[in-house]
């Protein structure tokens, strides 16, 4: 396309974020409700790319570069803790995890 | 090849080495060890190159980009300084590499051992050819990284594992002050730029500047009062001990004070030259309370460090320069030295239970007796060119403070050699260890031969021609106008210490498997041992911050736990009672999911509102 504008950029980072928030508040397998989390802090990312871009300048890029090496090491620890509760439980469906309100 | 390809090549490929051999050789341990000496060497010989096929500076600058208009850059800067730097770094460490394949050749770790060689010769080396402070501190970091990974080779004992944290660490302090120093410089000079710092640089520069990045230096070139964990840092193999720790690493302090002179404001100065030299002569006393080897040594560093500290204090960075070579030599050689009587003594370390190793050792007696003698200045050594031309400027200074307590440090220099000499390699031998000793293998005896004989005695004679010629010329203006000649203040009282010298060695042969000072006054002998520095950062942690983190850890208990947290919470949670559990702690992972949801748009609407 010729005219890509920021607005567009921006348009597709919040479609993004709300497909993602509505997998988070739709979903019950937890495995998906986290890929959904990862969609959203995607989507953030991808509006601080495109205001970088189309500003001329380093900030967001490289704010961009700390987000990803955060959610990196956050995604490891997350799935481990799906992983060991899946372990204990025998199930990730979160209507099934209510040990709180019991 | 132009020479700035050939700078690229000598940065990146250790970098490439240690990669390697961290990722695929952990396993491959004899072949690790000649892949990172091979490449050491073609350092070396590209170093080499660049030194003799140029004379005038090297510039070459990239930049990475823009943050709030600050310009981030990666750059060489080649001047008279890191010409000097550069050879010393590249061909002292060449000869430690080949040292440590014979030293670690029966070490389980050696993969790890030479991928940290290899990456601190990527982080040293980019401290010497840096252009800007940024990329200094960047490197900096590195070269501590790189230091705290091999002191803790043997990291399944307690003190090797404890001696890198306190390395470590002692080191941050110091960094702090450094970091600030480099914003407050972006703050009053707009740049990090070497280049264009020095053309900025006035007359009038604060003295926080110059304060602020003298902790850098405090910390790397172990530095009253950072100086504590240096001794501690013999924990590592000892080739690290030589190379990281006496000629290269702890140098770049020195070297980066050198570079940077010009930012340092009158007061901030004269402090470096009176600590330096009261360092100087306080660690050369303190190197005759020991009876570990290597510490003693350490504490020998300790006071030429000081020495070259107080170089720069008196105006003479050129000197601290050539001092720092010098020392690297000599010093490197002696370490080696150690290392090859450690070796050779199957790991005893205690001097006390060595002796006659003369005849055991021949080739490692001799290269460290000439060392020693390069280490004591005299005249027409290695040493005696630098150290006592340190020396004579504090005298041609009228600086007499000074010049006092170089000459004290002088005096100390010569009294420990002495007493290292009798002890190792005088007299019968004082142990079964030291009975049974033999000599190392070449690739050990070979580096000390070329570190020992050719540079810490024969650069004194043959400066010229065993140093690349375009690397000394500021040094021999420099020596031509503080007038340094044989019969200078400085060497009578180098050459009064000699003798006294030689009556330590004397002294120390008075009795046999235990030292002199120690049985004649041992109050003295406790006293020089210098536990006092530890006690005191003992007391101040257990004593003072332990107290305000916990007042720290109180007010967070009280206020942010207490009061924002639970009494807010909570007190939510009681006034709305049972309705609270209906609908709002449900227990349900979705209904606090979109709770959340609606109390940032909640949130998002009160602030477009």
């Amino acid at each position: 396309m010729e005219h890509t504008t920021l607005a567009h950029h921006l348009l597709l980072a919040g479609l993004l974020f709300i497909i993602g928030l509505s997998g988070v508040l739709i979903r019950r397998n937890l495995l998906v409700v986290y890929m959904c989390l990862e969609l959203m802090l995607t989507a953030s990312t991808l509006a601080l790319v495109a205001f970088s871009r189309f500003n001329n300048t380093m900030d967001g890029a490289i704010f961009v570069f700390f987000i990803i090496t955060v959610a990196a090491a956050e995604v490891a620890v997350g799935l481990a803790l799906i992983v060991a509760l899946f372990r204990q439980r025998k199930t990730v469906n979160s209507d099934q995890l209510t040990t709180l309100c019991d | 090849m132009n020479s700035v390809s050939l700078l690229h090549w000598i940065l990146f490929l250790p970098l490439g080495a240690a990669a390697f051999s961290a990722f695929f050789l952990r396993r491959q341990g004899g072949f690790a060890a000649w892949l990172s000496t091979f490449t050491a060497f073609v350092i070396a010989a590209l170093a080499l190159t660049i030194l003799t096929q140029t004379s005038e500076d090297i510039k070459w600058h990239y930049e990475l980009g823009k943050i709030g208009g600050i310009s981030l850059g990666f750059g060489y800067l080649i001047d008279a300084h890191a010409r000097l730097m550069l050879f010393v770094v590249s061909f002292v460490a060449a000869w430690i590499h080949l040292f440590s394949v014979g030293y670690m050749k029966e070490d389980e770790a050696r993969g790890r051992f030479f991928a940290g060689l290899s990456i601190f010769m990527f982080s040293i080396l980019g401290i010497v050819i840096a252009d800007n402070l940024l990329m200094t501190f960047i490197f900096w970091e590195l070269v501590g990284f790189s230091s705290y990974m091999l002191i803790a080779h043997y990291f399944d004992t307690d003190f090797a594992a404890e001696a890198s944290k306190k390395a470590f660490i002692t080191n941050r302090v110091g960094d702090l002050g450094f970091i600030l120093g480099i914003a407050l410089c972006l703050k009053i000079f707009g740049t990090l730029n070497f280049a264009e710092l020095k053309l900025q640089a006035g007359s009038a520069v604060p003295i926080a500047l110059g304060l602020l990045l003298m902790c850098g230096f405090l910390g790397k070139s172990a530095q009253f009062p950072l100086h504590v964990w240096l001794t501690d840092a013999m924990a590592g193999p000892t080739p690290v001990s030589a190379l990281i720790h006496a000629a290269t690493m702890v140098a770049a302090g020195v070297y980066f004070m050198a570079r940077i002179s010009f930012l340092l404001a009158p007061e901030v100065l004269h402090w470096m030259a009176i600590s330096g030299a009261s360092m100087a002569a306080l660690a050369g006393l303190c190197a005759l309370a020991q009876t570990d080897i290597k510490k003693s040594l350490a504490y020998s560093t300790l006071a030429h460090l000081g020495i070259m500290g107080c170089a720069i204090g008196l105006g003479h960075p050129e000197l601290a320069v050539l001092h720092m070579a010098m020392h690297a030599f000599f010093k490197a050689t002696l370490f080696l030295g150690a290392g090859s009587v450690i070796h050779g003594c199957h790991h005893e370390q205690d001097m006390l239970k060595m002796g006659g190793l003369l005849k055991k050792m021949p080739i490692t007696a001799a290269t460290f007796i000439a060392a020693t003698l390069s280490n004591c200045a005299v005249p027409f050594l290695a040493g005696w060119y630098s150290k006592d031309a340190i020396i004579e400027a504090a005298w041609h200074g009228h600086d007499y403070v000074v010049f006092s307590f170089l000459a004290l440090a002088a005096l100390a220099t010569c009294l420990y050699s002495g007493r290292m000499i009798r002890l190792v390699f005088m007299g019968a031998p004082n142990s079964k260890a030291a009975t049974h000793a033999h000599e190392s293998p070449w690739t050990m005896t070979l580096p000390i031969s070329v570190l020992g004989i050719v540079y810490a005695v024969g650069a004194g004679f043959a400066a010229n021609i065993l140093i690349p010629h375009s690397s000394l010329q500021i040094v021999e203006e420099s020596l031509k106008e503080i007038s340094f000649h044989l019969t200078a203040p400085a060497t009578i009282v180098g050459i009064i210490s000699l003798i006294l010298g030689f009556l330590s060695f004397k002294f120390y042969g008075l009795f046999t498997g235990q030292d002199s000072l120690q049985k004649i006054s041992p109050r003295t002998y406790h006293l020089l041992e210098y536990r006092w520095m530890d006690t005191f950062y003992n007391w101040y942690i257990d004593k003072i911050q332990r107290r305000v983190a916990e007042l720290i850890v109180f007010l967070d208990l009280l206020i942010i736990n207490g009061l924002a947290v639970r009494w807010i919470a909570g007190g939510t949670f009681a006034a709305l009672g049972h309705v609270s559990t209906a609908i709002f702690h449900r227990g349900k992972t979705r209904a606090y999911a979109i709770w959340i949801t609606l109390g940032s748009l909640l949130f998002i609407w009160l602030l477009l509102r």
